[in-house]
């Protein structure tokens, strides 16, 4: 007799639980996927939804779009291509969102892409840098942020300059990282730079027996690319300071990945953190815009910190977003498509964004071909990356080259 | 040079792998059954540690505080899921014991993300720097999380050969009725035999957590490599664990740098031991030291 009450009552509960909410006013949707969990990039993951948040925030205090209110509809996809399809599905059939930003993985973000043209949907990229995502030609795709042909042929020319003889990158095997030891080695094998790669499961975590083996290589490797985000980055900057191979007096280490802008990395790494090179697609003032002025000044009041790139990448999605719903007075995915293509033409945190109709080359298609990128440098231990030394461009420059660590 | 820096680096990583390998074999060998949660305990360790440390504690007070805590979790675990089928002598008690471990362990995965965050934590190592021998370089927190476990492992092996207690769980791994006969509290000694295996396991996560980072599925690929240790070494084994983690170590450290396409090697790493795992279970299942069982 008490079994079935106890099956009553949590029947109950449970019928309870799925009735459908109160369905009050109208709302415009606009989703967001992100890692938030491992093994994605957390913090990168993190960073990205408090920009989306920040702009959501910023289009209610003005009176929403079209009349309603913005609301973020905001999915975990743990850097995890299954996961990516499974939310985008539910975003775009059970959330019914008008279009979905972010994404800072870009094995994720091929398989978002495909739902997103199933659909019709525009899917905007804020935070993924493999060339397949625009390559492959979607008119659904946009991007906010770099690609890895953009910014490592630049990185490569920079570390031809700066006199590098013997580059090592150990990337991760998703498509980001084999897309940077392709780019890598296109660009610095041509100038007759030795290039030594290997890749790796997302999931490794001691990488101490390869980095013993570059460490003994000859000729000595004096540049070492760390082509992993999440813990595993974090890890091997770590396990090669110990090992006393980079930073070092001898050999550099760029941090290709975006988890190093967080405080996590220096809780990790500590002082192995200092002299580490990174590449981040934005630095909060450069170029100072009215909207990265403002933007600098909530986020820091809401979270403490300076903005990073990521964080400056999630604003610009959700604004781009909304560009396109007021440009094109509706939330039709093809309107907002076409809006996006040849409408939007906004200053955001970054700069003024526009995408190309560019195919050659295929990546340029949908692409902000103007998104700044800087290579900079950790001076100081627990160093912001705004407070960081900017090696390049020479524009904005703050040193004169490579700080040579003295030992 | 180089190969003596790669031994000796598979040796620390060897030794750090058994204790974290021999409370799944332990559990087995005493309770005959397989514990789908061992991942989740070497995570709850790994937590547990880094909680305490960050309270304050001074790190070797916070490794030893652990200790009993996780123990009483492992018996407590063993009462609520475990004993009462066991005395009632359920039909199917070893796959129960499967599913259950298994939903526990994903249970428990799940409870830390709410409770911890999913961010990667930094637990305090106890010794951080670098040892240099020469040419030879060893990072600090691996090397005191080796000597750590080596010293654990002693005191298990003492326990078990040298004490009362010890001497039970032998009995009890041996043959659960005579045992009872000469009147060990069987019972007693299964709680006692989980809690010791979850304590392990837990030791073996606090020391990893300095080293590789905490995160709610840091568990899992640990349990992996545990689960080829132990059908390596032979299940209930604690001789055949310590050797089986050692190979293994040094099966990845020196597959990962010695074949021909080092673009590919460091990618196959964790296949090395699974593909050793189907090696041994194709020539001699019962592992290096493993008993024949006949399940009459």
């Amino acid at each position: 007799m008490t079994h079935k009450i106890l099956v009553a009552v949590l029947g109950l509960l449970v019928a309870l639980g799925l009735a459908p909410g109160t369905h009050a006013q109208e709302v415009v949707k606009i989703g967001i996927v992100a890692p938030l969990s491992a093994p994605g990039g957390v913090e990168t993951g993190q960073a990205l939804v408090e920009g989306a948040k920040i702009a959501a925030d910023e289009l209610n205090a003005s009176g929403g779009l079209l009349g309603k209110k913005v609301e973020l509809v905001i999915g975990d996809t743990s850097g995890q291509p299954e996961k990516g399809t499974a939310v985008m599905e539910r975003l775009v059939t059970n959330d019914k969102v008008v279009a979905v930003g972010g994404e800072a993985h870009s094995s994720v973000a091929l398989a978002e892409i495909e739902v997103a043209h199933r659909y019709g949907i525009p899917l905007v990229i804020s935070e993924a840098w493999s060339d397949s995502i625009t390559a492959k030609g979607y008119p659904e795709v946009f991007r906010v942020t770099v690609s890895n042909s953009l910014i490592y042929s630049k990185a490569a020319r920079w570390i031809k300059d700066a006199g590098f003889k013997h580059v090592a990158v150990i990337g991760e095997n998703s498509d980001w990282g084999l897309g940077v030891i392709q780019v890598f080695k296109d660009n610095l094998s041509a100038a007759g730079i030795k290039v030594t790669s290997f890749s790796a499961e997302r999931t490794v975590t001691d990488f101490t027996p390869q980095l013993m083996q570059l460490k003994s290589m000859k000729p000595p490797v004096d540049f070492l690319v760390d082509g992993f985000t999440g813990a595993g980055e974090l890890l091997m900057i770590k396990q090669a300071h110990q090992l006393g191979f980079a930073p070092s007096k001898t050999t550099a280490v760029l941090g290709a990945g975006m988890d190093t802008l967080y405080p996590g990395f220096w809780e990790t790494v500590g002082e192995a953190g200092v002299h580490v090179l990174s590449n981040p697609a934005g630095l909060p003032g450069l170029p100072k815009t009215k909207t990265s002025e403002k933007f600098a000044k909530t986020f820091k009041a809401k979270l403490n910190r300076e903005p990073d790139a990521v964080a400056m990448e999630g604003y610009d999605t959700v604004m781009v977003i909304a560009e396109a719903v007021k440009a094109s007075k509706s939330t039709n995915g093809k309107a907002l498509i076409d809006a996006l293509e040849n409408k939007v033409n906004w200053e955001g945190t970054r700069g003024t964004i526009k995408f190309t109709k560019e195919k050659t080359p295929a990546w340029a298609y949908h692409m902000w071909m103007d998104v700044p990128v800087f290579i900079i440098q950790y001076t100081k231990a627990n160093q912001d990356p705004s407070q960081a030394a900017i090696l390049w461009p020479q524009k904005y420059a703050t040193v004169k080259g490579y700080v040579r660590p003295s030992k | 040079m180089l190969f003596f820096s790669q031994l000796a680096n598979a040796l620390v990583i060897g030794t750090l792998y058994a204790l974290m390998s021999l409370g799944l074999s332990f559990i087995f060998g005493v309770l005959k059954l397989v514990n789908f949660a061992h991942g989740e305990a070497i995570m709850l360790g790994g937590y547990l540690y880094y909680l305490l440390a960050s309270l304050r504690l001074p790190l070797p007070l916070a490794l030893l505080a652990s200790i009993p805590a996780l123990f009483l979790f492992g018996v407590f675990l063993e009462r609520l899921f475990l004993r009462a089928p066991y005395q009632r002598k359920m039909a199917r008690y070893d796959e129960y014991v499967i599913l259950v471990t298994f939903a526990l362990g994903i249970f428990l995965q799940n409870l830390a993300f709410p409770i911890f965050g999913p961010y990667n934590r930094q637990a305090p190592p106890l010794f951080k720097g670098t040892i240099r021998l020469g040419e030879l370089v060893i990072a600090g927190d691996r090397l005191t999380g080796a000597l750590i476990a080596f010293a654990a492992i002693g005191i298990l092996i003492f326990l078990l050969y040298r004490t009362y207690l010890g001497k039970g769980l032998r009995a009890v791994a041996q043959n659960p009725r005579a045992a009872s006969i000469v009147g060990i509290k069987v019972l007693r000694m299964r709680s006692a035999a989980f809690g010791i295996g979850v304590t392990l396991a837990g030791v073996a996560g606090a020391l990893f957590g300095p080293i590789f980072l905490v995160n709610p599925e840091m568990g899992t690929s640990f349990a992996v490599k545990a689960f080829v240790i132990v059908v390596l070494g032979g299940m209930g084994s604690v001789t055949g664990s310590v050797l089986g983690a050692y190979i293994l170590a040094i099966v990845e450290s020196f597959g990962s740098i010695l074949l021909p396409d080092p673009t590919r090697a460091l990618a196959y790493k964790d296949a090395y031991g699974l593909l050793l795992l189907v090696v041994v279970l194709l020539a001699r299942p019962q592992g290096l030291f493993g008993e024949k069982e006949r399940r009459a």
